[in-house]
């Protein structure tokens, strides 16, 4: 299947000042990759530049003009002073299809009260959106992704600040809405973890070390490539067909 | 009942200040509540600053350059370029690497006031009547200056009528709107252009601190008060023209400064939500 976003040979940073080069990225329907890497790495910098909200230093970007977006932002980032519902929030999902100027239609508010049911909020859509807890927050946000009718499904560290098992619930979520589709899923998380048991594709970025790698999840999850990417030891387990990832040792290198 | 019935009695003298302020407190009721959620108040605050900069940068054309700006409507025009442009600029703009956004919008407040201060010292032939031309006093208006608030209201209502799904996805969440493929900028850009319309000539004709209290307080008021957008800017447009109505009338009863009873009035609006959230927060 053709891609649906790639990278050619790209360069990302701010103000034409490269962070990180030699980016090539291709993202086709049914991928489900995860971006890893230090705090400060450039991971959100190549999310904001791969969908085109951050323009490249150097390099290209290929993109279809009709390809649909659903973007889900740190939830941190949303500001939660506005006077609006569970479902206000979703159906602006339907802003972008809609096209300026014309009005949302009782279809839209079917589709984005669909999408709160999709991630199990259904009975929420009245309730402020200020007084959602963070699990239910960052349900309602991908809620809103999904209300685009989405191609593509780009989520920033979409289990910040969440407790083991809300973290294990968001990251269900996003697998089950990966399941048997064709929908593509980009994330982006500094908890590698979090992303071992549900990504299918990982890449690392950390342009401290001006390190940028993807491939499969088989080939990127050794301790070699990811002491690499962290400085330091780093060892894989599978236990109860689950993975673990976790530092060993002082701050030297793995064997 | 005296008071009231000679107040009615004078109507031929406040009709068209009235409806200045009535529209005045409409549509800056309305507005404020896009200041307050976008956190953008002392963005208004400058903008009064920066349009009354404009009207003494035209009224020192006429008098040291003898450029033809001695007509209200160019004064008015120059005042309304200077907030549309520093709207577009303050309003869009995002914090630097090395300064917050708010510093940017405090030192454009303090220096279009210094300069307005420096511009009022070399005035010469207008400086007896500077004070109402450029802060307002919300008693006499004529009819043209009405006429433009209906205008620009009319404007902005359109503006916001249209468009408004589009404003509040971009308000509330600018990062995903931008990479769902909405074109952020231009929004932002046309939600301060609205608010850089509308203060110029609301502050011709009521002053600058019944434009300042008219862009916080009444949509402060609703939105503790209410926890849905629609009755929130509703509610805000209401208690701004309750408070420019109301505050203009009792303050020709009891005849005393007008503006600043449009805005003590407007304040007491706030009580009955602030009253709520300690019930409720009890």
């Amino acid at each position: 299947m053709p891609p649906l976003i790639r990278l050619h040979g790209a360069a990302i940073g701010y103000h034409g000042r490269a962070l990180l080069s030699g980016i090539d990225l291709e993202v086709a329907p049914g991928d489900f990759l995860a971006i890893v890497g230090p705090n400060g790495g450039g991971k959100t910098t190549l999310l904001r530049t791969l969908l085109g909200v951050l323009p490249l230093v150097a390099g290209r970007r290929d993109q279809p003009a009709s390809l649909r977006v659903g973007y889900v932002p740190q939830r941190d980032h949303v500001d939660a002073l506005w006077p609006l519902t569970a479902e206000d929030v979703v159906i602006m999902g339907r802003v972008p299809l809609a096209g300026a100027g014309r009005r949302l239609v009782a279809a839209d508010r079917e589709r984005a009260r669909g999408a709160l049911g999709r991630v199990g909020i259904g009975d929420l859509a009245g309730r402020p959106f200020r007084t959602l807890s963070g699990g239910q927050r960052q349900r309602t946000l991908i809620a809103r992704a999904l209300a685009a009718d989405p191609e593509l499904l780009a989520v920033d560290e979409p289990t910040n600040g969440m407790d083991p098992a809300a973290e294990l619930t968001a990251m269900d979520l996003l697998r089950d809405l990966h399941a048997g589709g064709d929908l593509a899923i980009v994330m982006v998380s500094h908890r590698l973890e979090a992303v071992a048991n549900y990504a299918r594709a990982l890449a690392f970025a950390d342009q401290e070390r001006g390190l940028w790698r993807v491939g499969p999840l088989a080939g990127m999850l050794t301790p070699a490539a990811l002491s690499e990417l962290y400085g330091r030891a780093v060892a894989v387990r599978e236990e109860g067909g689950r993975r673990f990832v976790y530092p060993v040792g002082g701050e030297g290198r793995a064997p | 009942m005296s008071g009231l019935a000679g107040f009615w009695e004078a109507r031929e003298i406040w009709r068209e200040a009235l409806l200045a302020s009535v529209l005045s407190g409409a549509l800056l009721g309305f507005l404020g509540v896009w200041v307050v959620l976008r956190r953008t108040v002392f963005v208004s605050a400058a903008l009064t600053q920066i349009s009354t900069l404009g009207l003494i940068g035209a009224l020192l054309l006429e008098e040291r350059l003898g450029v033809a700006a001695e007509h209200l409507g160019v004064q008015l025009a120059v005042a309304i370029a200077f907030s549309v442009v520093g709207a577009l600029v303050l309003g869009t703009m995002h914090g630097a690497r090395r300064l917050p956004t708010e510093a940017g919008v405090g030192m454009s407040y303090v220096l279009a006031g210094a300069f307005v201060i420096l511009g009022a010292n070399k005035l010469i032939h207008v400086a007896h009547d500077f004070g109402s031309m450029v802060f307002g006093n919300a008693v006499a208006v004529s009819l043209s200056d009405a006429m433009v608030i209906a205008g620009v209201t009319l404007v902005c209502a359109t503006v916001h009528t249209v468009f408004q799904k589009e404003l509040v996805f971009v308000s509330f969440d600018r990062e995903t709107a931008e990479a769902m493929g909405m074109r952020a900028r231009m929004w932002d850009g046309l939600l301060f252009f609205t608010i850089g319309l509308a203060i110029p000539p609301a502050a011709r004709a009521l002053g600058a601190l019944p434009v300042f209290a008219f862009l916080t307080i009444p949509a402060s008021a609703a939105l503790l008060l209410v926890s849905r957008l629609r009755p929130v800017l509703a509610i805000a447009t209401v208690l701004g023209v309750v408070a420019a109505a109301g505050g203009y009338m009792l303050s020709w009863i009891w005849q005393i400064p007008t503006g600043a009873t449009m805005v003590a009035l407007a304040g007491l609006f706030v009580l009955p939500g602030g009253l709520l959230r300690l019930v409720r927060a009890s």
